[in-house]
Parts: C-alpha cells; sequence; structure tokens
C-alpha cells in the first residue's frame, strides 16, 4: 500500500484496490464524496461544500435507514489482551450505556465508527452491518472513543486499555496491536487517530493519577513509535520554569485527548493539551504549568513544538484546552491570514496566527464566569486563588465540564460564523487533599445546576456573538449544551435542541428550518457525503446511527 | 410556615412584573410544600464496581508501610526526606498483588542506598494492599471525603439571611428551615442554600422521581391561540413542543409548537435562589451555612 500511497495521483489504480483503500489526496480536500477522517478534512471546520441539501428543501428531509449498535460477540472478529468476560469498572453501563461519540468515516461507500472496545462497518446505502470487531478489554474507563483513521486498506483505533489497533478494513480482521500507556496507571484512550502521510497521530487520556501526558506520531505499518512529544517540559527544557520542580512537571498530566487538526503547507499539526494534575488542587504546582491547557502546534515530522498558546495558566478547575483548534483560512484588517480558533472549556473563544501563535483575540462566550481575574497582556484569562477549591466550597461558573467540551464545534466559510453549543452551570468545588503535596483530583464537586444552554454562532473575527439560540428547558434547567455540529454550503448547520431533536438550523440565522425526533440528543458530530449522486446527513444518538437523505 | 410561604409568592410576583412578560406571576395558593427529606448523597457514577481491599490487611500493611519505609518515603508514603513517593511510583501502580514490589524489595537498590527487605509473604500481601488501596482511593474521586466545611461566621451568615441576601423573605428559622441544621449534612445544607433542586447531570439521565414532580419544579403556562391557558411542571420546553405535568392528575399534556405557538411563559419558584447565584462571594455562603447549621 505504501507505494500504492506514493504513486497516487500519477497512475490509475486498478478499481480492486480503490474499492476498499483510502485514496490520501481526498485527506486534503474538501470532503464531498466521502469522509475520510475524523473531521472531514484536516482543517477541523466541519464544513461540507455539499448543497443537494439545503435551506429551501430542507423540510423533506427524510429517514434512510437506523444502524442500532450491535455490542454481542456473536459473530463478532475478537481480539484483545482481556478476558472473556470484562473486568470490573470496564462496564460501559456506567456512562449511561454504549454510546456512539465517535464521527464515522465513510470512504467508498462503507461507514466506520465506534464504541469502546468496538468497531463497525456499515454499509452506507442500506446501513447494515459489514462487520464487527469485538476487543477483550483489561478495563480503563469506557467513557467514550472518537473514532477510526484510516490510511489505504487499514484501520486504526485507540482502546480504553490503551491499544492501538490496526484493521484490515475489508473485514475487520486484526493485523496487530501495541500498547500505548499503562491502563493500571489509569491512562485510557479515547482519542481518533489522525493520518497525516505515513504518520498516525494519537494522544493518550487519563487524569485520575498524576501521570505524564503525550502526543505521540507511529508508523502506519508497523505500529512504532516515530516520536513522541510530552505535554510538560523536562529539566532543562524551556516551560522548566513554570513548574515548581520537574518532579511535579513529569507527574503534570496534561493529556492530548481529542484528535487535533493540520496545516499541510505549515505541516503542522495542531491540538489542545489537557488540564494539570493534581487536578483541582493546585498547590503543590505553583506556577503557570505549561503546556498544559494550551493549543499547540507540531512539526508533524519530527514532533518537535513549533509554538504553543496556554489559554488557561495554572488551571484548578479541569478545563483543559484539548477542544477541537479549527483552522480558518480568513482576513484580519483587510490581509489573508493563516487563523486558528478554538471555543474553550473555559468559556472563551480565542483566535490566534496559526502561522506563529500569535494571539489576536479573546472573547468571553457567556457572560458568567467568575473564576479569573481578567484577562492579560497576552489575552489569557489570569488565574484567582481566591476561585480555587477550598475546605469550605468555593462557587465556580462553570462546572468542571466547562462552557463547552470536546463535542466538535464548526466553522463556515459561508457565513464567517463559528458554532458552539455552551452551557452555564455551576459548582461547589472542596478541597479535600490539604497535604503540601496533593494527589489525584484532590478536591470533590458538588454541582448546584444548569441555567443556560444555547448554540451560539461567533463571529470569528471580533468573537462577538452574532446569534445565540436558547436550548430546551426541562424541571431541572437547561438542557444540552455542547454538542457536535455540521455546517454546510446549503446554508446549514445541523445540531440538536438539548432534548433529543436533531435540528437543521439556518447557518445565517439560528432558525430551526427541519428536526427529527430521535429520542435522545446526538452524541457525536454529524457528518454528510454524496454516494450515488445522493447527499446523506448522518448523525449518532446514544446507541443508534441514524442516515438522512432527500426522498427520491 | 404558611405565612412564610405567601411571603415568597408575593416576593415572586414583584419580581416577576418587574422581568416583564417573560415570567408569570406565582400562583396565588400555592400547594402545601410536604416536609423536606434530605436529598440522597450525590455519587459520581464513574466506576461504579469497584474493586474490594482487605480493610485488615490495608491497616496492616500500612502500619508495616509507616514501621518499615515511612522514615525514608513519608508517613502517608508520598515520599520523605531520602525516598521517593509510593503512590506515584510507575513500579508500584503497575504491581500485580505484590509481585513485582516482592522483587524489588528482596534486592533493593543498593546504588540509591535503598536496602533490601526481607518481608514475609503476608507482609508482602499486606503491604501491597495498602498500596494499592491508597492509589486507588486517590484515583476516585467519586469516593474523596469532604472535610469540616464549617468554618464561616454564624453571626454574619444569620445578617446576610435577614439582610443583604433577603433569605427571610421566603424563610424563616423558626418556621420552614427549624431543625435544618440537623437534616441536613453541612455540604448538601450549603448545596440547598444555593438551590434546593437536584442538578441535572450533563450526560446520562439521573435515576429517582421525574424532576417535574418536585415541588420546586419550574411552572410553565401553555396559551393556547383560542386564549385557553394551562398550568403544571414544565417536563420540556423546545423550539417544536412542550409538555407539562399536573400533580394533581399525575398526568402530562403535550402540545407542537412553531413560531412560538402556542405560547409559553415559565415560572421559576426558585428564580431568588437562580438570581442569588450570580451574586454570592464565597465567605457569605459560608457564613449563611454556618448560621444555618446553629438550626438544630
Amino acid at each position: 500500500m505504501k507505494a500504492a500511497a506514493l504513486s497516487l495521483g500519477t497512475v490509475v489504480l486498478p478499481l480492486a484496490l480503490l474499492a476498499q483503500g483510502l485514496d490520501p489526496t481526498l485527506l486534503a480536500k474538501p470532503p464531498v464524496d466521502a469522509w475520510p477522517t475524523h473531521h472531514g478534512d484536516y482543517s477541523g471546520r466541519r464544513f461540507s461544500t455539499l448543497k443537494e441539501i439545503n435551506a429551501a428543501n430542507v423540510k423533506n428531509l427524510t429517514l434512510a435507514w437506523i444502524y442500532r449498535l450491535n455490542p454481542s460477540s456473536g459473530g463478532a472478529v475478537i481480539a484483545g489482551e482481556g478476558p472473556e468476560s470484562p473486568p470490573a469498572g470496564a462496564n460501559p453501563n456506567a456512562f449511561g450505556g454504549l454510546s456512539i461519540k465517535s464521527t464515522p468515516l465513510l470512504v467508498n461507500g462503507v461507514l466506520y465508527f465506534t464504541a469502546p472496545d468496538h468497531v463497525w462497518a456499515v454499509d452506507a446505502r442500506t446501513g447494515r452491518e459489514l462487520w464487527h470487531f469485538f476487543w477483550r478489554t483489561k478495563g480503563g474507563i469506557h467513557i467514550g472513543n472518537r473514532g477510526v483513521g484510516m490510511y489505504g486498506d487499514w484501520l486504526y483505533f485507540l482502546t480504553p486499555d490503551n491499544y492501538f489497533v490496526s484493521l484490515e478494513a475489508a473485514t475487520g480482521k486484526e493485523r496487530w496491536h501495541k500498547e500505548i500507556a499503562s491502563v493500571k496507571r489509569e491512562y485510557f484512550s479515547t482519542a481518533a487517530p489522525v493520518i497525516v502521510r505515513n504518520h498516525v497521530i494519537l494522544g493518550v487520556g487519563g487524569d485520575s493519577l498524576d501521570v505524564p501526558g503525550y502526543l505521540e506520531s507511529r508508523d502506519p505499518e508497523t505500529g512504532e513509535v516515530q516520536w513522541r512529544w510530552y505535554t510538560t517540559p523536562r529539566a532543562g527544557e524551556p516551560a522548566a520554569e513554570t513548574w515548581p520542580d520537574e518532579y511535579s512537571s513529569a507527574h503534570g498530566g496534561g493529556m492530548p485527548w481529542l484528535p487535533g487538526t493540520y496545516d499541510p503547507d505549515l505541516k503542522l499539526y495542531y491540538f489542545g493539551t489537557g488540564n494539570p494534575n493534581p487536578v483541582l488542587a493546585g498547590q503543590s504546582r505553583g506556577g503557570d504549568n505549561l503546556w498544559t491547557c494550551s493549543i499547540v502546534a507540531v512539526n508533524v515530522d519530527t514532533g518537535k513544538m513549533a509554538w504553543y498558546y496556554q489559554a488557561t495558566p495554572h488551571d484548578t478547575h479541569d478545563w483543559d484546552a484539548a477542544q477541537v483548534p479549527i483552522l480558518i483560512d480568513g482576513v484580519v484588517d483587510g490581509k489573508p491570514r493563516k487563523l486558528i480558533a478554538q471555543a474553550n472549556r473555559n468559556g472563551y473563544f480565542f483566535l490566534l496566527d496559526r502561522t506563529n501563535g500569535k494571539h489576536l483575540l479573546t472573547a468571553p462566550m457567556v457572560g458568567s464566569l467568575n473564576w479569573n481575574k481578567g484577562i492579560n497582556a497576552k489575552g489569557q484569562p489570569t488565574w484567582d486563588p481566591a476561585k480555587d477549591a477550598s475546605v469550605s466550597g468555593t462557587l465556580v461558573w462553570p462546572t468542571t465540564d466547562g462552557v463547552t467540551n470536546w463535542p466538535p464545534p464548526s466553522f463556515s466559510p459561508d457565513t464567517g460564523l463559528f458554532y458552539v453549543g455552551t452551557h452555564e452551570a455551576a459548582s461547589v468545588f472542596y478541597l479535600t487533599d490539604t497535604d503540601p503535596r496533593p494527589q489525584g483530583w484532590g478536591a470533590a464537586e458538588r454541582r448546584v445546576g444548569t441555567f443556560a444552554s444555547s448554540l451560539k454562532a461567533i463571529d470569528y473575527k471580533t468573537g462577538k456573538v452574532r446569534w445565540s439560540r436558547p436550548l430546551a428547558t426541562t424541571a431541572g434547567g437547561a438542557a444540552g449544551g455542547p454538542m457536535g455540529l455540521l455546517s454546510t454550503a446549503g446554508g446549514l448547520l445541523f445540531g440538536n435542541d438539548g432534548a433529543g431533536n436533531f435540528v437543521a438550523y439556518d447557518a445565517a440565522t439560528g432558525k430551526p428550518l427541519w428536526r427529527a425526533g430521535l429520542g435522545t440528543n446526538t452524541s457525536n458530530g454529524p457528518q454528510t457525503f454524496l454516494l450515488d449522486g445522493k447527499q446523506y446527513v448522518v448523525v449518532g444518538a446514544g446507541d443508534s446511527l441514524f442516515a438522512f437523505t432527500l426522498p427520491q | 410556615m404558611p405565612i412564610a410561604r405567601s411571603t415568597c409568592a408575593t416576593i415572586l410576583l414583584l419580581a416577576a412584573l418587574s422581568l416583564g412578560a417573560q415570567r408569570l406571576p406565582a400562583p396565588a395558593a400555592p400547594p402545601p410544600a410536604p416536609p423536606e427529606r434530605p436529598a440522597p448523597p450525590v455519587r459520581q457514577t464513574e466506576r461504579p464496581e469497584e474493586p474490594q481491599f482487605d480493610e485488615a490487611a490495608v491497616q496492616r500493611g500500612r502500619e508495616l508501610m509507616v514501621a518499615r519505609c515511612g522514615f525514608c518515603h513519608g508517613s502517608n508514603a508520598r515520599g520523605g526526606s531520602s525516598g521517593p513517593d509510593l503512590t506515584r511510583s510507575a513500579m508500584v501502580q503497575e504491581d500485580e498483588n505484590g509481585k513485582q514490589l516482592g522483587e524489588f524489595l528482596r534486592v533493593g537498590r543498593p546504588e540509591k542506598n535503598m536496602p533490601k527487605f526481607e518481608l514475609t509473604e503476608q507482609e508482602l500481601t499486606d503491604l501491597a494492599t495498602f498500596l494499592h488501596a491508597t492509589i486507588h482511593s486517590i484515583g476516585n474521586r467519586g469516593t474523596y471525603q469532604i472535610l469540616d466545611i464549617v468554618t464561616g461566621d454564624p453571626k454574619a451568615g444569620a445578617a446576610f439571611f435577614t439582610g443583604a441576601g433577603r433569605c427571610s423573605s421566603c424563610h424563616s428559622a423558626e418556621g420552614d428551615l427549624k431543625g435544618v441544621g440537623a437534616r441536613y449534612e453541612p455540604a448538601v445544607l450549603q448545596g440547598r442554600v444555593l438551590l434546593p433542586r437536584e442538578p441535572p447531570r450533563w450526560g446520562p439521565a439521573g435515576r429517582g422521581s421525574p424532576p417535574w414532580a418536585d415541588r420546586n419544579a419550574v411552572k410553565a403556562t401553555v396559551t393556547l391561540s383560542s386564549g385557553e391557558s394551562f398550568t403544571g411542571a414544565l417536563v420540556r420546553l423546545t423550539d417544536f413542543d412542550v409538555t407539562i405535568y399536573d400533580p394533581a392528575t399525575q398526568q402530562s399534556r403535550s402540545w407542537l409548537r412553531r413560531d412560538d405557538v402556542p405560547k409559553v411563559v415559565l415560572m421559576d419558584p426558585l428564580q431568588a435562589h437562580v438570581d442569588l447565584l450570580r451574586k454570592w462571594t464565597d465567605p457569605d455562603m459560608h457564613n449563611v451555612t454556618a448560621y444555618l447549621v446553629t438550626l438544630k
């Protein structure tokens, strides 16, 4: 496949090869008849140029099929290092049952998607299952899995017990698996691998114990490490002075747990790092704690950091910066600029120059933030020690969930709007570990409630909220909030309403134009593609995948 | 208590009028409030099936650790004057029931002045059980114990209660809050000061009775284009539908909506709490909690 990958573009390949394999040139284009990588393309925009389904006809959108997750090991391709029955703690029911948090890839008419320990291949025309891969787990937190990456004829995914697994796309049979982190140290893996040429980029997760975070590039053929980048500095490295000592830095967390974005011209891979450890008790890690809670650019071939921007210096509320950093080719002050934007869990929208990380804009997304002492000269919200967890309790807006979270936002170049689901909630943070060297989380959180949730459209140039649509309200308060989004050239924005409706909004105004009551909120990023000349929109909601299209 | 509640309704009515069309006046005759019952403890549902540790072995292991290892590794195993942190040690974290730990201890690390230790099988098991139980408790935040949170000034809390906080507009120490300090753990009490309603969780639905059956549920009045209107506890309000629940008949009723028709107006019986949530200072919160704790 390597040879085939190299020759693509100059040689017409036999049809049999193309029938399964992924043409790597697709990765660099806007997605049309494929959705070949987690975000559809490398930009992270989750914008489709398709407009067969548009604001004028979306009212006719109708169900094509439903695929309900089949988690049974019967008939599945089985692999894995774990026992026949899953160990304690590895039960997906702990998280409300199996839920599709992965964005399906669509390649040559086949959808590939995941849940923790599972991969499925489904016929995109009919919703029929083609194969199911079942991983016998050793344990790890089974909270979610973002999906697969694809290279040629091969799929790649990560397991809660931290195996990097390669499957044959045609059959679901395992090619090999490699352990990337120790489940006994409470690492768990959820990311969708991102393939850039012959690099498979993946990050680890898990902040229960104070273990170091890292991003890796691995070889798609052998699975071996090409480079590893630690998210906190070691002695002598720049930024080491933002920790009291090497020991605290080496135990400082910073998990890069979500798939990132990539600029092929700059050869830079962009991603967000997680929160520092100990998570809520910061007394042993005085300083900014670089490079946690940062947007980072690394050279994809060398793994060397090109620049970083820290969104939350010395975080003490679990607000990682792992959210999708979206690449925007925009115009600022009349000049074309290579930009990168992020709606951060800490409640702020950031806009940077992606060539060098230079800060351009910081704007609050909601009005209820109470955790910082204002914005400094670099555009960073500054640490307010008074809002750290305390023994008697500290009331903080937002909660550890943040104003937004992992569900992927969207950017439409047609409207110039950055779309993101938000919620406003408060928690009381109680310091429980008063030791000068706390460990783990070090504090408990008691939620007060959620008081507002909305779908927002942010003007990327100013950070101003152009429109904000309140989501559903229930007896317990505002419902929903962070949600996977997809914008299209048809003038549409697909998302949910917080109460189980999958909704097509007018991307310019936020007006709902169409909805389907799925019974539960959409749980992944919606995606779209053209197949046999027909546009499909595919979305996961809990344990089912739904495909919509216009009537014949 | 009836007096306090009707005062509360009046205050809410005034608040509602001042906020304009979005809010309805409170119902003229609120239903009698059932006695408050302690909220179930908040439980993290992240990992319900937890490994069990033999408590006696943990205790023996703790004593052994303090006696044999504590001098170098600290009395809580988090590192000491000359020895590293044991609970963050990769070797300890990855140890299987004392196997790797035992192999290590039989040799020690002479180059770093770590002597070898000859432990019996039982001692080794106890030590490993203690270390693994400790690591597990660090890693499982659902089990963290909230400390003594009552550090505020009860007098200042009482002053806030009747003064700036305007709590006494609805509540009284001799009425609805009589004995409240004995009914709740302080952290639960503090949470209920902020909002006496169970918080919804983002993600999987919670268990227990539905939130619209809560006496403090948000109320909704649905007005049809005919002018007919219905009031009940809000179950859900979306752009496309509205559902309310009538506690008297235990029936729910729903209508489809389009372009804001039928009109729906919400009234939150806890609006005063919600408004205060944006204004609390942490000292005020601690003081009010300290005051309410005294109402035994």
